[in-house]
């Protein structure tokens, strides 16, 4: 159950969110909308413990005992445009190290740079814009992640790709997924249009226009 | 979960970082070649700009200061790359969210030890040979080595790692890294005189050993803070 | 203002006031000391003192901040960190002056000498970090970091450098390490007397200079909204 209330957070003289709630339960989708600079990306950043609000307070429980601020940034399942890999290293050994951080075993790596159709021997810095996205999705849901936080998931990628997120994450609202356990994972979704799930609106799944 | 497992899976992850930096660094051999260049294009200047007095008894009592002062601005041109790189490149944010800040530090360290040492055996021989220098006591000679070059990286660590979030790196690497280490610096200059000299040090190691233990105790305690938000 | 405030702040005034005159009048010139030129240490001393108070209290204040996130403490950090450093360059300054009359120089290098420019250079670098931190919320966070290593590295600047250099001029310290005051009685009272006056002067600017901070963030935040 992930809670948020009263969110609020400037850069600056710039004030980008003013006081947003919203709550999230197992097997439901959060979408943002919101034009480019409206702050989704900073809210998602909020919600991953990558940045600290100004105001509000940000609650998320796994097996009802509540996580850190620490703890849900080693929970979460993060895919945005700022997350970024080791260029000099290939595909492969970034989603290795990744794991071995994570303490997952490496086989881990492997598997989802299936899953998400990737050439496990190039170079993170010679792959193309839709196939790094991709890496951020093998990185996300190596771990399992019971809560994912996607921002512009489908920005760069062709039809297979956008297709692929699709399924992956209507798997892990229901339940199928890697590790969204019972009653099915949690999703926020920032996007600037409505994202078409191909799966009629769940009771439960709202929208947060910014 | 017993505490053994805990430390040994701490070891790990922070092996899997240590690995991975000298992975790229292999790759890129950005840090190494600073770090080498820097010193060898110093150490030539410096000794030049001696010249024949280098050698003689004269210049005895300022060999260390000169050798101190050789190691530490490589280091400070080569060590801050191990933060500064993974802000740059946004890696950290990848980091952030998939290892402990506590492993996180400890790689880093193992990277920056590792890369200081590597730093001092490629310096040192070649600064001895240039100068004429022969220590007369070499085991306080390897050890004073040793045990400031640890305190080197582990104030150049945690201070990287701070200055990476902020304007002005490099500059401000200096600034704040000059000051904490000016202790460390008289200390390795009194034990190396005395390792040349063959004279009892002024100062004991095991006052360096505390200073490298309180500022790696430090660096685990305040590194959660600085990198995390 | 409140009485209360006004009392104290007579006292603060009426005991610097008092060890002003008791410094040139009462208190006799120290032994092997030139001339009269122990008399500044009636005010080189407390300044030394709240100096290092003031950067103490600027290390606890950034640790609580870290643990608390409560801004308040890192206003208590900022405002020690400014105070400390004025202090320490009136005790540097006095301590020149005392040392051109006894050392014939303003400056020597004395250890002394060396490791307080060094504790100024590394609080001055407080300053420069954090205006190098865009973020209001890093530069906090990293700014409290740097204070708090100060707490580690202090004592190395102070007790073990000096030791080192195997030789200082600079009289053995009041508050010495067998915390034994070794100066002549009305020395003594005319040097509690002004150390008691300078510390509550500076926990009275402390305070002022702590809600200066505070005020100035919330004009800053309602120009905002």
């Amino acid at each position: 159950m992930l809670t948020f209330s009263d969110l609020a957070r400037r850069f600056g003289r710039h004030v980008v969110l003013t006081g947003q709630s919203g709550t999230v339960a197992p097997g439901q989708l959060l979408t943002v909308l919101g034009r480019n600079g409206s702050g989704k990306s900073t809210l998602l950043r909020i919600l991953a413990g990558l940045l600290v609000a100004d105001r509000g307070t940000v609650e998320y429980h796994e097996d009802g005992r509540p996580l850190s601020l620490g703890e849900r940034r080693r929970a979460v399942g993060y895919v945005a445009p700022d997350l970024s890999f080791y260029e000099d290293l290939s595909a492969l050994e970034n989603l290795q190290f990744f794991a071995r951080l994570r303490g997952l075993p490496s086989t881990a790596a492997e598997e989802w740079l299936a899953r998400v159709d990737l050439p496990p021997e190039r170079a993170a810095g010679a792959l193309s814009s839709g196939m790094r996205q991709r890496l951020r999705f093998a990185f996300a849901l190596m771990a399992r992640p019971r809560l994912l936080l996607l921002d512009e998931p489908v920005q760069n990628l062709d039809a297979v790709g956008a297709t692929l997120v699709r399924t992956l994450l209507a798997e892990h609202l229901s339940g199928g997924g890697a590790g969204s356990g019972a009653g099915g994972g949690l999703a926020v979704v920032a996007n600037p249009e409505p994202l078409d799930l191909g799966r009629p609106a769940e009771s439960g799944d709202h929208v947060l226009t910014l | 979960m017993s505490s053994r497992s805990d430390f040994l899976d701490f070891l790990a992850r922070s092996g899997a970082v240590l690995a991975k930096d000298w992975r790229t660094e292999l790759r890129s051999r950005y840090a190494l070649n600073s770090l080498a260049l820097f010193a060898f294009s110093t150490l030539v200047t410096v000794s030049m700009a001696l010249g024949p007095v280098g050698s003689s008894p004269l210049a005895q009592p300022l060999l260390p200061v000169i050798l101190w002062l050789i190691l530490l601005f490589a280091a400070t041109a080569g060590l801050p790359r191990t933060f500064v790189g993974e802000e740059e490149t946004h890696t950290a944010i990848a980091l952030r969210l998939a290892g402990p800040p506590e492993a996180v530090f400890a790689g880093k360290l193992g990277f920056a030890l590792s890369l200081t040492f590597a730093l001092e055996i490629l310096v040192v021989p070649l600064f001895l040979a240039m100068t004429d220098l022969s220590p007369k006591d070499p085991g306080l000679f390897v050890a004073t080595l040793a045990a400031c070059g640890f305190g080197l990286a582990a104030g150049s660590t945690l201070v990287a790692a701070m200055v990476a979030q902020a304007r002005g790196k490099g500059t401000l690497f200096a600034v704040l890294l000059l000051p904490m280490l000016v202790p460390l610096l008289v200390m390795a200059v009194a034990l190396t005189r005395a390792a040349v000299s063959g004279e009892p040090p002024v100062v004991e190691i095991t006052q360096v050993l505390l200073y490298d233990g309180m500022v790696t105790i430090g660096g685990f305690l305040l590194f959660p803070a600085v990198w995390n938000p | 203002m409140k009485p209360t405030t006004l009392l104290a702040l007579g006292a603060i005034w009426l005991s610097i006031t008092l060890a002003i005159f008791l410094a040139f009048l009462y208190a006799p010139p120290a032994k092997n000391f030139i001339g009269e030129s122990s008399r500044i240490l009636f005010f080189h001393v407390p300044m030394a003192w709240v100096s290092s108070l003031a950067f103490i209290l600027a290390g606890v204040a950034s640790v609580r901040y870290l643990r608390t996130r409560d801004v308040r403490f890192d206003h208590q950090a900022r405002s020690a960190v400014g105070l400390g450093l004025i202090f320490g360059v009136l005790a540097t300054v006095t301590g020149s002056l005392w040392a051109r009359v006894m050392w014939n120089s303003y400056w020597n290098w004395d250890p002394r000498q060396s490791s307080i420019i060094l504790a100024l250079t590394f609080y001055l670098a407080y300053f420069g970090f954090r205006s190098a931190v865009e973020e209001v919320e890093a530069r906090r966070r990293l700014a409290a970091a740097y204070a708090a290593l100060g707490l580690i590295v202090a004592p190395f600047l102070f007790y073990i450098a000096p030791r080192i250099a195997g030789f200082t001029l600079h009289p053995e310290p009041i508050l010495n390490a067998n915390l034994k005051v070794e100066v002549e009685s009305r020395m003594r009272q005319v040097l509690l007397l002004s150390s008691l006056g300078f510390t509550a002067f500076f926990v009275w600017l402390h305070i002022l200079n702590c809600r200066l901070l505070t005020l100035l963030e919330a004009r800053d935040a309602k120009s905002l909204s």
